[in-house]
């Protein structure tokens, strides 16, 4: 059984690149699939943690939560990644570019 | 008695009708305001004999403790507001308003006035504003301002005086301007307006001045409280000087005499109504309706006498240069209300109700002949008229008699009212006024001699020569007034039987027998008589002593033709001072409430969105950031609270 801090280091790695890629990146794809590293870094998170949970009482099918809520953030992301890439194509359509930062005219 | 009320009512009742249907009617509806005045008539002969009829012991009537005459009053509530306090010494007190009539001597010697004048001259105006497309307007505004002045001397407490006072005033501005197509009327108009409006404003603050010591509008309560001393002294001055700055306004006094001459512009039967029964009858009327308070101040009475002086000199002396025939007319009604004026200040309250009367068929009389030589020759400047007496001899006589009425000439009605100012000024006022007063007495001779040989007599004039005497209706209207500018001067004396005399119907405290100071009548009549030979010889045999005598006082004549350049004054201080507190005073809300009390607090919301909505930078990043930024710090602030 792997200690489950490991588990959360790498959760916390994923999150960390995650989050790097949101603000360093110019591409809305790359921002996209940085999104996503973030969430699945989550993911591992709660899993890891439902699964000590249930070791530590063994016999027991009580604390399934992470994983339940882990299937909810991989639906919820299958859906906003299907909305975030159909409004990337339209951005792409009417600027003929998917960087950000040429996309700023919803400002003062 | 108690259907008084219904005088007013009559004419007031046609008004509405004369609007709206007037132009379908046959002579334009002018028939329904005639009926209306008509019927008003006859009720004040109604009202004076019952009240003749009755004593003190008939239900409303009594002997008025404050002046002691038999007056009768009929009231009904009008409306409360607040809580309704009577006390003396209580600052807050509620509003009761009474509708309420009053009868006595005064009111109605003005009814009698009032409905014959208006009546006369709203006959006359058959012929002299026939054909005028406006026609049913015109009788509206006649019925209008005769219900209004009608309304006005009925009234038994201050607030329906002052509704009716300003309802004079508005019926008055409509009528000057009835001609609104011409510039100078719509000037008059707002002039007469404008001025009289000012002198309201201390009439307005005089009766709110009396209501909070008082506690009452009702006149008779104000008058008793007056008399039996609860009233402060100031307070009974300042409210009498505020009471008559709103008379000298309606009575155009010195210094609000400029509105009067030029309110000619309007129709002349208008003229003959305002001067000689509604509009500056008013102010004497409120004078001596308000006599109780006024005798009770030494200083009060002064201000009255001195205006009325001044008033009645300066305006003698305009009127003997002016050349227009209604303007010489004008100034005529305003040094003799000044004469009536002075007499009230000389406590003549008889003398000075009688001279309104005895003036106002005169004055009525000579307006009236002053529209026919209008009607008649379309001229009015005395220079080009003369002559007139061959064409137009029924006005020619009936201007001269109004003519030697004004002039004090015996036995005319003028001459015996004229008389009792004279004693009344002579006995209770220094010396220097006696002198004054004859020598207006002088003047107001000269000038009405002056117009009399200019117009009717001599040569015929430039713009005679076509004159022709003008229709029935208006020669009639005009023979009725003459007979009253004839006789009425007899009732001042005790003919027997219930003609005791005017001073035994009208008086303050204690009726008055006729006095004649034989010496004075005597200097009196000598005076106009000298009068009548100076213009006789200046304006007739057009002497060379008479024209040496003008040329050595020209300079003067030259300031009087100017009318002392009060005008003039009056427009320096309008265009001065007035519009520079304005310019100021606009400048103030320019600047300080508009730019910074309006603007300000916008200009700093504005300043402040400006400087917010900075974030907003239409970058992902920086939102991103912003997001990642939050994040932290949340996580910071949780973990240092579970530490």
């Amino acid at each position: 059984m792997v200690d489950l801090v490991y588990f959360q280091i790498l959760s916390a790695v994923l999150f960390c690149i995650g989050v790097y890629g949101v603000l360093a990146r110019r591409s809305a794809v790359l921002i996209i699939i940085s999104i996503e590293l973030m969430l699945n870094a989550v993911n591992i998170n709660l899993v890891a943690s439902a699964s000590k949970l249930a070791n530590s009482s063994p016999g027991t099918f009580l604390h399934f939560d992470g994983q339940i809520i882990a299937i909810f953030v991989i639906t919820v992301a299958a859906a906003e990644i299907g909305l975030a890439l159909a409004i990337i194509l339209r951005m792409y359509r009417n600027r003929s570019t998917v960087n950000v930062d040429e996309v700023n005219l919803m400002k003062w | 008695m108690q259907w008084a009320w219904l005088i007013p009512l009559f004419s007031i009742s046609v008004v509405p009708l004369l609007i709206i249907f007037g132009k379908y009617l046959p002579g334009k509806g002018s028939f329904l305001a005639i009926a209306a005045i008509a019927a008003g008539f006859f009720m004040f002969g109604w009202v004076f004999m019952e009240w003749s009829n009755t004593d003190e012991s008939i239900g409303n009537c009594s002997v008025n403790q404050s002046i002691g005459v038999r007056s009768c009053a009929y009231q009904l509530d009008w409306f409360e507001a607040g809580d309704p306090g009577y006390s003396i010494d209580r600052v807050y007190q509620g509003i009761s308003g009474m509708l309420g009539i009053v009868i006595d001597p005064l009111t109605i010697s003005m009814l009698g006035l009032i409905t014959f004048v208006a009546l006369m001259v709203q006959i006359y105006s058959l012929g002299y504003m026939k054909g005028d497309p406006r026609l049913n307007w015109y009788y509206a505004f006649h019925a209008m301002f005769a219900a209004a002045m009608l309304g006005l001397v009925l009234a038994d407490n201050f607030l329906m005086l002052y509704i009716t006072w300003e309802l004079v005033g508005a019926c008055s501005y409509l009528l000057i301007g009835f001609w609104f197509e011409r510039p100078a009327a719509r000037e008059a108009a707002k002039k007469a307006f404008v001025v009289t409006r000012i002198g309201d404003v201390g009439l307005l603050i005089g009766i709110l001045l009396l209501w909070s010591q008082v506690g009452s509008f009702s006149m008779s309560e104000t008058f008793e409280a007056a008399q039996s001393g609860d009233l402060g002294s100031s307070v009974i001055t300042w409210s009498a000087i505020l009471i008559f700055l709103g008379a000298a306004g309606k009575s155009a006094q010195f210094p609000f005499h400029v509105w009067l001459p030029d309110a000619m512009e309007g129709p002349t039967p208008v003229s003959a109504l305002i001067h000689a029964a509604t509009m500056v009858a008013a102010g004497v009327y409120l004078v001596a309706r308000a006599f109780p308070l006024f005798e009770q101040s030494t200083e009060a009475l002064m201000v009255v006498s001195v205006v009325g002086l001044v008033t009645a000199l300066g305006a003698a002396t305009i009127a003997l240069v002016s050349t227009d025939l209604k303007r010489i007319l004008a100034y005529s009604t305003i040094s003799h209300l000044g004469l009536m004026m002075l007499s009230l200040g000389a406590l003549g309250y008889t003398a000075a109700i009688f001279h309104l009367v005895a003036h106002g068929f005169s004055k009525a009389l000579l307006f009236l002949s002053a529209g026919s030589v209008m009607h008649g020759t379309d001229e009015l400047d005395v220079r080009k008229l003369g002559g007139l007496r061959i064409a137009m001899p029924i006005t020619a006589v009936l201007f001269s008699i109004g003519a030697l009425s004004l002039a004090g000439i015996p036995v005319l009605a003028g001459f015996w009212s004229k008389d009792e100012i004279l004693l009344a000024v002579y006995s209770n006022l220094p010396p220097i006024f006696i002198i004054f007063t004859l020598l207006t007495v002088f003047l107001s001779a000269l000038y009405m001699a002056r117009a009399m040989f200019l117009v009717f007599f001599g040569t015929i004039g430039g713009s005679s020569g076509s004159a022709h005497e003008s229709p029935a209706s208006m020669t009639w209207t005009m023979g009725i007034l003459g007979f009253f500018a004839v006789t009425f001067g007899f009732l001042a004396l005790n003919l027997g039987g219930s003609l005791e005399g005017f001073g035994h119907f009208v008086f303050f405290e204690h009726a008055e027998a006729f006095h004649f100071n034989w010496w004075l009548g005597s200097i009196s009549v000598l005076l106009a008589l000298a009068a009548f030979v100076a213009a006789y010889l200046a304006y007739f045999r057009y002497s060379p002593v008479m024209a040496r005598i003008n040329e050595k006082l020209s300079p003067v004549l030259k300031v009087i033709e100017n009318k002392y350049y009060l005008d003039e004054g009056y427009q320096w201080v309008i265009d001065k001072v007035v519009l520079g507190i304005a310019n100021f005073i606009g400048y103030l809300d320019r600047a300080v409430v508009n730019d910074i009390g309006v603007n300000g607090p916008a200009r700093i919301i504005r300043f402040i969105g400006i400087s917010f909505r900075l974030h907003i930078t239409g970058n992902v990043y920086s939102y991103a950031l912003g997001v990642a930024i939050g994040m932290i710090g949340l996580l910071i602030v949780w973990w240092s609270r579970s530490v």
